[in-house]
């Protein structure tokens, strides 16, 4: 009988000292140790190491002297972060970039889903999400150039239109009022039949019994829809809401990365790429500490958002995220 | 549902619906269109609904062109993708496959830590910092390894494995099975549709990747079809440097044509292999929606 069965039909637990238990534990699930080595390594090196890595944040870091050899110089990176001017500029535009995610995105999908839910066809149905789905896959790199191609001021479709209505030209991907829209517009391109899904799903865990009373009663087509399927589906939406209020600090920075060019910065610089550019395409010397400071600031603020968030959500609805 | 009529509501919504499905591809259609027309009819932007003077001189331009890396970017990409596939898919599985079985004591604590450092991520120059001392800078291991597994998709495959009847793995010990028989035998063959999902959406976020590479292939032999696309497409469209035009075999070939054929390639594996994988999509979205 194999040893498995037999520690469970007796175990004498607490009896045998600590490392006998050990070599027990070790000759029954060998395999087990040596199947977990590659996770576990993964988990240790690219996972917890990064974590690690945050303390030059406190540092002087110098590459040249490692983590270990580097000087500590307490808080100073943090205090410099509140008097760098440029901070304001950053914080805002990753805000504004994030409220017209909730307030012109956010109820986009709900809409399509609503509207999707109602129609009959089957092949309809199918096409619209099937199409509507495509761009989540397609990577930022792509997204971003075909938008380089549509608004191309050298024969894209949007100038070649403007030109034929006798308007001048526009350079859109130069000029920085022109950013928002673009990246708001992207977004909704990539992300709506994403969202629709997961409103689609919960639009049908409705009891269809409800649709059948209301039948009873009379009611339209609008009014089922606005009576029944938009509450059925407002936990789902509240999560979603939370969850993109928590992301707030989060931005798609491929898309920023790929979209920006020094010319724009005034309004498509953010958090994050600011600190992209500190490490990586900086002239000088890259400042490794500078930037890990703020991208932690970022994070607690990001952090205290979706807990404060969540709270306050499950005082008006009975969904909690974690 | 009773009354089946056809309404003017339904056809207003059913075509006001196309027409929106129609908008999310257009783009991807329009520069299909662009790359297989002739450039004379570009400049004078006759394009917009149809291709005119159809020809495949741009594709055939870009990828047999060395200087501009289209083809060493998109074999790249296809090599770092089934490799980091293969690999992600397999790791997750034996690791989700001893984090499900409850004879294995450590399991919470290393799911705990796979779960936080999910939720608080370090950020790039840490991360960047210990890559680096792992040798992960200009080396193709770092598409590979470093994302073998995503915390989300350890989740989902341990979920699954946990639903499976204990029975099963009861039975196969009286056998005299052990775990590799069990996680390879008995499991694996319960786990074809999940290895689907997980594998789908591996290989879509390593062919997407662009920041990764970015930040740690530097050397232009080693760079992916997306860094490619950036410095041909986007860096040229600011500074406008890369093309001319070009005539080839007859054909006049203009930098829109070139990008777009460009732009094109990067995007047909994935858009070949849609509808094939579309419904794991679907699964995989809910799945991961679950969890927040």
């Amino acid at each position: 009988m194999p040893a498995i069965l037999a520690s469970r039909v007796s175990n004498p637990a607490g009896k045998k000292s600590l490392f006998q238990r050990i070599k027990k534990d070790l000759s029954r699930n060998y395999i087990l140790y040596l199947l977990i080595v590659p996770g576990f390594l993964n988990l240790l090196f690219f996972k917890i190491g990064p974590v690690g890595a945050m303390v030059i944040a406190f540092q002087d870091y110098s590459a040249a002297l490692g983590i270990l050899g580097s000087h500590w110089v307490g808080v100073d990176n943090f205090v410099r972060i509140f008097h760098d001017p440029y901070m304001i500029t950053l914080v805002e535009n990753t805000i504004i970039l994030a409220i017209l995610s909730i307030v012109i995105i956010f109820p986009i999908p709900i809409i399509f889903s609503l509207f999707l839910n109602e129609v009959r066809a089957k092949w309809v149905r199918g096409t619209a999400q099937s199409l509507s789905l495509l761009p989540y896959f397609i990577s930022a790199a792509v997204m971003v150039s075909i938008a380089y191609t549509i608004l191309s001021p050298g024969g894209g479709i949007v100038n070649n239109l403007i030109n034929n209505f006798g308007g001048q030209s526009v350079n859109f991907m130069a000029k920085p009022e022109w950013f928002r829209p673009i990246y708001v517009i992207l977004d909704i391109w990539q992300n709506t039949g994403y969202s629709a899904i997961i409103y689609i799903a919960a639009i049908m865990n409705i009891d269809p019994a409800l649709y059948e009373a209301a039948e009873v009663d009379g009611a339209t087509r609008w009014g089922k829809m606005m009576n029944i399927t938009l509450p059925g589906i407002s936990t789902s939406i509240v999560v979603m809401l939370i969850i993109s209020v928590g992301n707030i600090f989060t931005v798609n920075l491929d898309r920023i990365l790929l979209m920006y060019n020094p010319s724009v910065y005034s309004t498509a610089d953010v958090i994050q790429s600011y600190v992209y550019r500190i490490a990586f395409q900086s002239k000088g010397f890259p400042d490794y500490s500078y930037g890990t400071a703020v991208n932690i600031i970022k994070s607690v603020i990001a952090f205290i958002l979706v807990v404060s968030v969540n709270k306050l959500a499950s005082k008006y609805a009975d969904s909690k995220l974690f | 549902m009773n009354h089946k009529k056809i309404s003017v509501f339904d056809i207003v919504n059913n075509t006001v619906l196309l027409i929106i499905s129609l908008f999310c591809v257009y783009p991807f259609l329009y520069v299909l269109f662009l790359a297989l027309s002739d450039g004379t009819y570009l400049a004078k932007g006759e394009v917009t609904f149809l291709p005119k003077g159809l020809n495949l001189e741009a594709f055939r331009y870009i990828i047999t062109n060395p200087r501009l890396n289209v083809f060493t970017g998109l074999s790249n990409s296809f090599i770092y993708t089934f490799l980091g596939t293969a690999a992600a898919v397999i790791t997750t599985y034996i690791t989700a496959y001893v984090l499900s079985r409850s004879r294995f004591k450590h399991r919470f604590w290393i799911m705990s830590l796979f779960v936080i450092t999910w939720v608080f991520e370090a950020g790039i120059i840490p991360q960047y910092i210990v890559y680096n001392a792992f040798g992960m800078v200009d080396n193709p291991a770092v598409m590979i390894i470093p994302g073998a597994i995503s915390s989300q998709f350890l989740i989902i495959t341990k979920t699954f494995l946990d639903g499976i009847p204990k029975e099963l793995e009861e039975a196969a010990f009286v056998d005299g099975a052990n775990d590799w028989v069990i996680m390879t035998r008995v499991y694996m063959p319960l786990c074809t549709t999940l290895f689907a999902t997980i594998g789908a959406f591996y290989a879509i976020s390593i062919w997407n990747q662009y920041l990764l590479p970015q930040i740690y292939l530097k050397n232009e032999q080693l760079q992916t079809i997306q860094q490619v696309l950036k410095s041909v497409v986007i860096t040229d469209s600011t500074s406008g440097t890369t093309f001319q035009n070009v005539i080839q075999n007859g054909i006049t070939l203009n930098q829109q044509n070139l990008k777009s054929a460009a732009v094109f390639t990067a995007m047909l594996p994935l858009v070949c292999l849609y509808p094939f994988v579309q419904k794991y999509f679907k699964k995989g979205i809910l799945l991961g929606s679950v969890k927040g």
